[in-house]
């Protein structure tokens, strides 16, 4: 593993902080609206306040995961891809490297959601469901981190931001990320059902319920995952025009 | 070392390498000469694998390019491009450094590079000259057998220009193999074992500066001729070309003797000077060869 590189790109990260307070911002925002409206309310049995914590903990590290691999849309556009390629880097090795800094940079918005659910909307749960929670959502960033890195490969530069934008926004609203799967008429739900966005709810919520996660949900996305991975594997290998 | 065999690279209707053959050996300094657009970075892209030929196959130490990057022997410095803003100088060098297995210290490469002083400034507030410096530093950075420079001097001021060419003697005296393109002949003249004319996708000569020289073997004929018919002058016995300048012409000859001959028998030309070619001469000839062709 070339810790170099993530070393690297954490600092990059850390001197555009506006990247970081953005990410944390709309999931923020979107909680205290959404929570504080529907306080002392119940989903399937479970507070809503925690429920949509949860959802709107997966909306910030989901949008923030696919983000952070857009931001590979740049990087072409600068033609440091081109760089790359006169290294001995494997493609394997740069997509895992921009995953896992994605992973990282998605821990800042769970964090402010989690904290903000416990003060603001106080969200009380056992140590071990805030655990298996904060898990399920935290690596349920995957797919999308992977998505992120297809969308850094398709993306225009200067259309990147907008086309991530839109991106999240359809999974989060197709995906049961806004609005409760539990409250979604059927065909809704069906349609909810084709998203990775759903998945992950899936994963990250069973805990809520039944204090543990959901096996099928969690190979559900594994298979996102997989997925997503090879595809934007194979967009590192096709990409070679110039910037 | 280097081995390109009937390269041809498209894009859509514009044929930016035609037919290219070359073969560069281990140790040879070769400059890539021509006008703009005559496919000299295509060229580069297709022997460092950044793009795929249409047709024939470039190959470096006998493996594919990507293999012989993947070994890091390769260095290059690409025309544009490549730098990340927000990294300062020491750290993408360094950066560029750990994805080499091998890999040079960085500071004696800055130093090489010139650049010492501005290891720890963002690459974002670095002038267009410094940047290319960097760029420089990253191509040298992994101790390549083979470095490739897409016109590395551009945007340097002269005293950044001959230190860029005494920094690449040293590295050449250790053996390496180079090829950089460049639009300055005084640089192809000075520091190339070997010149290789490129125009219109093709190597059109391929010699040591004094063989390119030699193909402009052709002298110019400059003479004050006042209402001149330029097309009639064209036409005369030895002339390729001829250009008005104000009261003078200026006619490209590749048989100087019979054009003068000629002139001085059907028209009244005053002050006649004859001149041999250069490298430029050489440069503009071969330029103009095509545009005629
Ligand atoms: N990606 C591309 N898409 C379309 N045309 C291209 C592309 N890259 C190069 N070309 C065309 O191919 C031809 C060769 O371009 P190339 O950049 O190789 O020339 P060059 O010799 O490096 O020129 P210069 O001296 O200006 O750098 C030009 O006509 C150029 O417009
Ligand atoms: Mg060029």
């Amino acid at each position: 593993m070339n810790t170099t590189y993530l070393r690297m790109e954490v600092r990059r990260l850390l001197r555009n902080r506006r990247v970081l307070i953005f990410s944390m911002l709309m999931p923020a925002i979107l909680l205290l609206i959404f929570g504080g409206l529907n306080k002392d309310q119940e989903i399937g049995g479970v507070s809503a306040t925690a429920y949509l914590m949860v959802s709107l903990g997966i909306f910030g590290s989901m949008s923030t995961a696919i983000g952070g691999g857009g931001s590979i849309a740049v990087e072409r556009g600068i033609g440091w891809n081109r760089q790359l390629r006169l290294t001995p880097l494997r493609p394997g090795r740069y997509v895992a490297i921009k995953v896992m800094l994605s992973l990282l940079m998605t821990l800042p918005p769970l964090l402010i959601v989690y904290v903000l659910g416990a003060v603001a909307l106080d969200v009380r749960l056992p140590a071990g469901t805030w655990a298996l929670v904060a898990l399920g959502s935290w690596l349920g960033a995957l797919p999308f981190a992977a998505l992120g890195v297809v969308v850094g490969y398709v993306a225009k530069p200067d259309s990147v931001q907008q086309v991530s934008g839109l991106l999240y926004m359809l999974l989060a609203a197709f995906g049961g990320l806004w609005v409760p799967v539990e409250t979604m008429p059927r065909l809704m739900r069906d349609v909810a059902e084709l998203t990775p966005a759903y998945w992950v709810g899936q994963v990250a919520r069973s805990p809520l319920f039944h204090g543990s996660l959901g096996v099928h949900a969690v190979l559900v996305l594994l298979g996102w995952t997989v997925a997503l991975a090879l595809v934007a594997l194979s967009r590192f290998r096709a990409d070679t025009a110039r910037a | 070392m280097i081995v390109l065999r009937n390269l041809v690279k498209r894009y859509g209707a514009v044929t930016a390498v035609d037919g290219l053959n070359l073969e560069i050996r281990s140790g040879e300094v070769v400059a890539l000469l021509g006008p703009n657009g005559a496919g000299k970075s295509t060229t580069i892209d297709l022997l460092l694998g950044l793009a795929r030929p249409d047709e024939g196959s470039a190959t470096l130490f006998g493996m594919p390019p990507a293999t012989a990057i993947a070994r890091g022997k390769v260095g290059a410095l690409l025309q544009s491009g490549g730098l990340l803003p927000d990294l300062t100088v020491a750290e993408i060098v360094e950066l560029t450094a750990s994805l080499h297995g091998k890999a040079r210290p960085v500071p004696e490469v800055l130093r090489r590079a010139g650049i010492a002083d501005l290891a720890k400034r963002r690459i974002a507030g670095l002038s267009g000259g410094q940047q290319q410096r960097v760029r420089f530093a990253m191509a040298l950075v992994a101790d390549p057998e083979l470095i490739v420079l897409d016109e590395p001097t551009t945007g340097l001021d002269p005293e950044a220009r001959r230190a860029f060419w005494s920094a690449m003697h040293e590295e050449t005296a250790q053996g390496r193999t180079v090829l950089f393109a460049t639009h300055y002949l005084d640089e192809a003249d000075a520091y190339a074992d070997r010149i290789v004319f490129m125009r219109a996708g093709k190597v059109v000569a391929d010699g040591t500066a004094s063989q390119i020289k030699g193909l402009a073997a052709g002298r110019t004929i400059r003479a004050t001729l006042p209402g001149a018919d330029l097309a009639a002058l064209a036409a005369l016995p030895g002339v390729d070309q001829a250009e008005g300048r104000g009261e003078a012409v200026l006619l490209t000859c590749h048989d100087s003797a019979a054009a003068l001959r000629a002139l001085l028998a059907a028209t009244d030309a005053r002050d006649i000077e004859v001149t041999g070619r250069g490298l430029e001469d050489a440069f503009v000839a071969l330029t103009l060869e095509g545009a005629a062709a």
